[in-house]
């Protein structure tokens, strides 16, 4: 960061980031004990999840009230400016991600509850949590260490769960088409696969930002 | 240094005191100004010299002096030189510290008091995915955001040390020692080895319980009925004969269990001479005993080397892949052990052409009664222990045990040993000749054993 006349400043900023980073490291582990619960079906687990999402909320909100209320006290231009933008944004984006990992909680356990004894396998779906799980943390990584090579490698790999999850679509429906009893239970893991494409979308998001924090371009909807 | 600076000064006034007295005040004042303007100059020079010296101080670079500015600067140099030494042998100190926290098993991140990345060795940069120096002076828990390790971050040193997943089966037990002036030393040990032995240990336990408890529960039963129960004599002898058939099961388990606790505590065998051509004859002899003739049993491979090791426990290992081949092959198959010689050593080899086994069992199969079939290998006969005795006593010849196979195209399973372990056929081998066997006419070739 750059110098300030005012070390309160930078301690401020300092923190709001750090309390971001806490925030993704909270829903990481949201996505990480939401996809074990789905596969060794703890229903504590699983409720256990879906309580915790108010935490990240609460933590948005309170980010939220932190960002403005530096802008007002401080007046942030320049680099700092953005960084503050991207800090909303990413917040946003982060607290979207706890939704989805909240969600495939709900569907893990609806699954588990019916017990359907000839479930479609999970374990593609799993894989795809994993790569999902790996772009979330790269994201922050690049976030905390203003790195732009790897946010940038990490919209490229975007497409990989993308591909992914088209891969367990096409899968799904060849179960279903089989075994008609399969469907309720193949739907709701077409929903647990569609949220960890999401979960990749908004990763991505995330580097996005990072790049716009660091070089001052919208990268956005372009081609790296 | 003050003496030179009296000198100059005196010589000034004197020059100036001649000057005047000989060609007038005016003359005087004149030389007096010269001589202090030259004096200011020289100051000045080194003066400046100096300063651009101190704004980058390099080691054994202090301008040198002359008049006054000489004692001064030599003082300087002096001091310079003994602060760059000071230097040196702290940064050298530093190094040598670095290096052993380096050469430790352990990961180690120093943090300061606001705990910020001050140093991590390269196994803390592998286990935590860090980048020592480009996270210099990063909030640790900007990078480790699993919020377990978070709160104890917060929580400080009396909190028990926390187990995280940084990767999918991958855990890892960290810890914080503070030390000095509110640093801290945050130490990582990777457990995923040590939690797969203490899972492994538990599996074995509650194994070794469930193989012995059936065949107890299915003797307990009949024990019940014949007591029980008004038995004709035929049910009767039927119904014993079946809770022998169990104790001598469990009877098998536990020798077993006893070998492969032998295998593993004992000391390395002596290396005495096995004769390879006797055993293989042996070998084949217990394969046609057990097969009866519901297989076709063959030997191929001639040898010329023997083994150094314990006769017993080679034959006992040898025996295991024998009897393994002959149970898991369907009546009307074949069996063949196979004997090789090469450069680098010798290998025993029994192929069948049994049902083959899926990829995804081959690195299992010699785990502590690991079944691929759970009904299948009992009936059988198995105890669910032969592979791992036969890779115990193979390693115990620096040998190894590699089993290739694909479903429905048979088995072959290899005991490899090195050069160091064969010997040369020796010379009592064609002197007592098997007994089953009709006595080979050459010592060296013999047909292949095909009979």
């Amino acid at each position: 960061m750059t110098d300030h006349a005012s070390k309160q400043y930078d301690l401020d900023l300092g923190s709001i980031r750090a309390r971001v980073l806490q925030m993704g490291g909270l829903v990481e582990s949201q996505i990480r004990r939401a996809i074990d619960a789905l596969g060794s079906g703890d229903i504590a687990l699983i409720d256990q999840v879906i309580a915790d999402d108010h935490r990240v909320n609460g933590m948005e909100v309170a980010l939220d009230g932190d960002c403005s209320q530096l802008i007002v006290k401080r007046q942030p231009a320049a680099s700092d400016l953005r960084m503050i933008f991207a800090i909303a944004k990413t917040v946003t984006d982060l607290e979207r991600i706890g939704d989805e990992a909240q969600k495939m909680a709900r569907m893990a356990k609806s699954i588990h509850q019916r017990g359907a004894a000839q479930a479609p396998p999970t374990v593609d779906v799993r894989h795809a949590a994993e790569l999902a799980i790996s772009m979330l943390r790269r994201a922050l990584d690049a976030f905390a260490r203003l790195d732009c090579d790897s946010a940038a490698q990490v919209i490229r790999d975007d497409a990989g769960i993308d591909s992914e999850f088209r891969a367990i679509l096409r899968q799904l429906i060849t179960y279903m088409m089989e075994d008609p009893r399969t469907i309720t239970t193949a739907l709701e893991i077409v929903w647990i696969a569609k949220a960890i494409e999401r979960i990749g979308d908004h990763a991505k998001n995330m580097c996005e930002y990072v790049i716009y924090i660091v070089k001052g371009t919208d990268v956005r909807h372009t081609r790296l | 240094m003050r003496r030179v600076a009296r000198h100059a000064a005196a010589a000034i006034a004197a020059l100036a005191g001649i000057a005047g007295a000989l060609s007038g005040a005016a003359w005087g004042w004149g030389v007096l100004a010269a001589g202090l303007g030259a004096l200011l100059l020289h100051h000045l020079l080194h003066l400046s010299r100096l300063a651009r010296w101190l704004e980058a101080p390099a080691a054994g670079k202090v301008p040198e002096g002359t008049g006054s500015w000489s004692e001064v600067l030599t003082a300087l140099h002096r001091y310079e030189r003994a602060a760059s030494a000071r230097e040196a042998a702290l940064a050298d100190a530093l190094v040598r510290f670095r290096r052993a926290a380096q050469a430790l098993p352990d990961g180690v991140v120093i943090l300061d008091a606001e705990n910020r990345i001050e140093w991590c060795n390269t196994t803390a940069e592998m286990h935590l995915q860090l980048d020592g120096r480009a996270d210099h002076g990063q909030p640790l828990a900007n990078l480790v955001r699993e919020p377990r390790f978070v709160a104890y971050l917060a929580a400080g040193e009396d909190a028990p040390p926390v187990r995280i997943e940084r990767s999918a089966g991958r855990a890892l037990i960290l810890q914080l020692i503070p030390y000095g002036r509110q640093q801290k030393l945050l130490l990582s040990r990777d457990t995923t080895q040590a939690e797969r032995v203490e899972t492994m240990r538990r599996d074995f336990v509650a194994n070794v319980s469930h193989e012995l408890r059936t065949p107890l529960t299915v003797l307990l039963g009949f024990l019940e009925t014949v007591r029980e129960l008004d038995l004709d004599a035929q049910r009767r002898r039927d119904y014993l004969d079946m809770m022998r058939e169990q104790s001598s099961r469990m009877q098998r388990i536990i020798d077993d269990l006893l070998t492969l606790s032998v295998l593993e505590s004992a000391p390395p065998p002596a290396a005495e001479r096995v004769p390879v051509r006797p055993l293989l004859e042996r070998l084949l002899a217990d394969a046609r005993a057990l097969s009866g003739e519901r297989h076709e049993v063959s030997l191929d491979g001639s040898s010329t080397l023997d083994l150094a090791g314990s006769e017993h426990e080679l034959l006992g290992a040898f025996g295991n892949l024998v009897s393994n081949a002959i149970r898991y092959t369907p009546p009307g198959g074949k069996v063949q052990l196979l004997w090789r010689e090469s450069a680098a050593g010798a290998s025993f080899a029994v192929q069948d052409s049994g049902a083959g086994i899926a990829a995804e069992h081959i690195p299992r199969l010699t785990e502590r009664f690991y079944r691929i079939d759970r009904s299948r290998s009992r009936d059988t006969g198995g105890t669910g222990l032969g592979l791992a005795i036969v890779k115990h006593t193979l390693a115990r010849h620096q040998g190894t045990l590699e089993i290739d196979s694909r479903p429905g195209a048979g088995s072959r399973c290899t005991a490899r040993f090195p050069a160091q372990r064969t010997l040369p056929a020796g010379p009592g081998l064609d002197a007592t000749p098997p007994a089953a066997s009709p006595p080979p006419p050459p010592a060296t070739s013999r047909p292949g054993g095909r009979s």
